[in-house]
């Protein structure tokens, strides 16, 4: 019966990913990309959930769907992209592609056959097993080293993020109070020395 | 169910992401999506093999690259705006001032 | 839970780095306006410091710390300090062009020194996690760097080039690397190494397709042939500025993963990547060589020379003996060294408003500034393989390990593909010497300082040729 049911679950989430992987790169419009996106992560979430890997499938739907996909669509949002000039001449390059296409997966279905990689399903945890607490005290003790290094990527992505996007307060007519407060009295009053009129 | 069709579902989305970057002429955010579908290919084999090796060294890779990934979206978006700007055209065939 | 708290020691010079970079950051949000060269002193300080701390540090042992995710060993200092010098050098060229230009001051050396970092994280790497992040952390910066100069819609182009490539290209990796975890059940370099020799028959195929994707993603992050694709592109629309630091220190970095995921790695599956790096260098030399030849444009030539070379540095590593190895990081340091003047050269005769690019700006160099044209002879002589320099050698102590390896047929190859090589690195040198000049005016964009980095780094070539032996003797203890 449990089996029966997870084996249902599977195939269900596995094909309508596949689905959508395909919808896009296919649709033309870029918000039904993004949206499509959004629905390959939550089967990828579901298939992760089948692998017990509960937290991974959490963050996916919370962290990336929550927070990238938003990004990624609020780009797509302002900038005006002209839909009629993306029509595209997509099917010159269909037949390349689906041959590249079904020739990699061709092969990659063979190499990874079981007659290669044949691992059991190892026993399913107990309820009171927590894939979290196992994850957290990994990261901070295994792997504290490249949690570290983890901070840096995020430190670089917002430095850089920031230097390229942000154009600096042009446009705004905002006051710099410490420039105003440092004003010298030489900046503003210049005292001309205008030679008198004689009287004649 | 079995590693391999956890494996194969890694492969197909591998093969889509790719034949979406080879094939789209057009829309670069596409290609920055196809970049995120290439890594999500790569993020099922992790958690795939960590729960077929009973390791948990694959789950903690995976949370790096997502992290990365992130990280990467952000900085591709922000490229894309600067070409926007100058450009007005997000059109891969567009870009031709490098001959290449 | 048995946890030992890790031995941080050996990691020191990444955390200074790290330090520094931050303060460099803050130093360039506060007190710039006050004091605006500080950002610049205090990058150089950090290269500096590092440099010191990596070369003290080093017990002339390998010591591997953080559970196996780092690791400190021979070629790894050499390594190092040579990405840190570079990159000082680096700072010394572009000082004047990033202030002359529209580029954002603090951030392009913060960018700098964060990808000089994971640099570094790089070559320590010890597990598949921290080379990933440590690769990463290198090139994001790097695709940000290329957009940094903001009103320029070529550089912008270039960097979207760079991106897409460079993700692919770490997907790739990934990938290969997934499937060399499945089948060794660890992310660790030495465990997989050490399970290698007794893996079952049935997953040969397996790890061998793994490896595919893992030399394709290091022949990507390398710029070899068939992966070049971004190379030209990259060199020629970043600015000169930019090309002259990607062109250089991310090289060492790209061969520190090779050595690591080839050699220390998959030291068993030897033949296979053999074959594979063969396929790489000829398409490299052959494209590099030939494509540059009717280059017009310098930036765009010495990037297919690039190509070129990273196809001679491949060469010895697969001829897969010592000799070999020590042979490709003599190379990989030389073509750094060599490149560090040649687009050195580009970016501080680039003056305000006006880029040193074309080989048509070069005519008459000689009358203009005989000193500088000389260095810039120094350099094409030495990239074209012309004893006595340092070139020379390095392509020397290749094709001996090619012979070592009984690949011989390789070896006349490389020796013709750099026959063919040297007529465009002399066209730049007839350019040069025997053109009358566009423009008699004088150059003067140059400071003191750079002139003095720029004959330093011309002179250590020629220095370098004749007693080849300062850096060949420590690359070949180090394998």
């Amino acid at each position: 019966m449990y089996n029966w049911l997870t084996d249902c679950v599977f195939y269900v989430a596995a094909a309508l990913l596949v689905v959508s992987s395909l919808l896009v790169i296919t649709s033309r419009n870029p918000v039904r990309s993004v949206l499509f996106l959004v629905l390959c992560f939550f089967c990828s979430s579901i298939l992760w959930m089948l692998l017990e890997a509960e937290f991974l499938a959490l963050v996916l739907i919370f962290v990336y769907v929550g927070a990238v996909m938003t990004l990624f669509l609020f780009v797509v949002m302002m900038l005006h992209i002209d839909l009629e000039k993306l029509k595209t001449n997509f099917v010159r390059y269909l037949p390349i592609g689906a041959l590249i296409v079904l020739g990699m997966i061709g092969l990659m279905g063979y190499i990874i056959a079981p007659e290669h990689f044949s691992l059991l399903a190892p026993a399913h945890h107990g309820a009171d097993y927590s894939n979290i607490k196992e994850l957290g005290t990994a990261l901070y003790t295994h792997y504290v080293y490249p949690f570290e290094l983890a901070a840096v990527i995020l430190i670089v992505a917002i430095i850089s993020a920031i230097s390229l996007a942000h154009r600096g307060p042009r446009g705004r007519k905002s006051q710099d109070v410490p420039s105003q407060l440092n004003i010298q009295r030489n900046d503003r009053v210049r005292l001309v020395d205008v030679p008198a009129e004689k009287k004649e | 169910m079995t590693l391999t069709a956890y494996l194969i579902i890694g492969a197909i989305l591998f093969g889509i992401s790719l034949a979406g970057i080879v094939l789209n002429r057009k829309n670069l955010i596409v290609l920055l999506m196809c970049i995120e579908l290439m890594l999500l290919a790569v993020n099922t084999n992790f958690v795939a093999f960590s729960h077929f090796l009973g390791d948990n060294a694959g789950e903690v890779f995976v949370f790096f690259i997502l992290t990365v990934a992130a990280a990467e979206a952000a900085i591709g978006l922000a490229i894309l705006m600067v070409l926007y700007r100058k450009r007005h055209t997000i059109n891969v065939d567009d870009l031709n001032t490098l001959k290449g | 839970m048995n946890f030992v708290i890790p031995d941080v020691v050996p990691a020191i010079p990444e955390i200074f780095m790290l330090a520094m970079t931050c303060i460099v950051l803050l130093s360039g949000l506060f007190l710039q306006r006050r004091y605006p060269s500080l950002p610049y002193m205090l990058s150089l300080l950090a290269l500096v410091g590092a440099v010191v701390l990596t070369v003290a540090l080093y017990k002339h042992t390998t010591e591997i710390t953080f559970h196996n995710s780092y690791i400190i060993d021979h070629i790894g200092s050499i390594l190092k300090v040579t990405i840190l010098g570079t990159c000082f050098f680096v700072f010394l060229y572009c000082r004047r062009y990033v202030a002359d230009r529209n580029i954002l001051n603090t951030e392009f050396y913060v960018l700098c020194l964060f990808s000089v970092l994971g640099m570094m994280v790089l070559v320590s790497a010890y597990s598949f996690i921290s080379l990933y992040l440590g690769l990463e952390i290198f090139s994001l910066p790097l695709y940000a760097l290329i957009a940094l100069q903001r009103d320029a819609a070529r550089s912008a182009e270039a960097a979207m080039k760079y991106f897409i490539m460079g993700a692919v290209a770490s997907g790739m990796l990934l990938y290969g690397l997934s499937m060399i975890y499945g089948a060794t059940k660890s992310v660790d370099i030495a465990v997989v190494s050490q399970v290698l020799t007794s893996v079952p028959a049935s997953q040969n195929l397996i790890l061998v397709f793994g490896l595919v994707f893992v030399v394709v993603g290091v022949a990507f992050k390398l710029g070899g042939a068939p992966f070049h694709m971004w190379v030209p592109d990259v060199y020629e629309g970043a600015p000169s500025a930019v090309t002259l630091f990607i062109a250089t220190a991310p090289k060492i970095a790209a061969f520190a993963m090779a050595v690591r995921l080839l050699v220390d790695m998959m030291p068993l599956y030897q033949v296979e990547w053999q074959h594979m790096l063969i396929v790489v260098a000829l398409v490299s030399m052959a494209i590099g060589n030939f494509v540059a030849i009717v280059q017009t444009n310098l930036k765009r030539m010495l990037a297919y020379s690039s190509i070129a070379h990273m196809g001679y540095m491949s060469l010895g590593l697969l001829s897969g003996n010592a000799q070999g190895y020590s042979a490709a990081s003599f190379y990989i340091i030389v073509y750094t060294i060599m490149s560090l003047g040649a687009f050195g050269m580009v970016t501080i005769l680039s003056g305000k408003g006006f880029e040193m690019e074309t080989i048509n700006d070069y005519k008459g160099l000689n009358s203009r500034n005989p000193w500088l044209a000389f260095i810039m002879l120094l350099l094409m002589f030495s990239m074209a393989g012309v004893p006595p320099i340092a070139g020379f050698f390095a392509k020397l102590g290749v094709i001996e390990s090619l012979v070592e390896a009984h690949l011989v047929w390789l070896a006349v190859l490389a020796l013709v593909f750099a026959i063919i090589g040297a007529y465009y690195y002399l066209r730049v040198v007839k350019v040069m010497y025997f053109d009358a000049p566009e423009h008699q005016s004088r150059i003067d964009t140059t400071s003191m300082d750079t002139r003095i980095a720029i004959s330093a780094n011309g002179l250590f070539i020629l220095v370098l040729g004749i007693f080849p032996g300062i850096i060949f003797n420590l690359c070949k203890a180090a394998f």
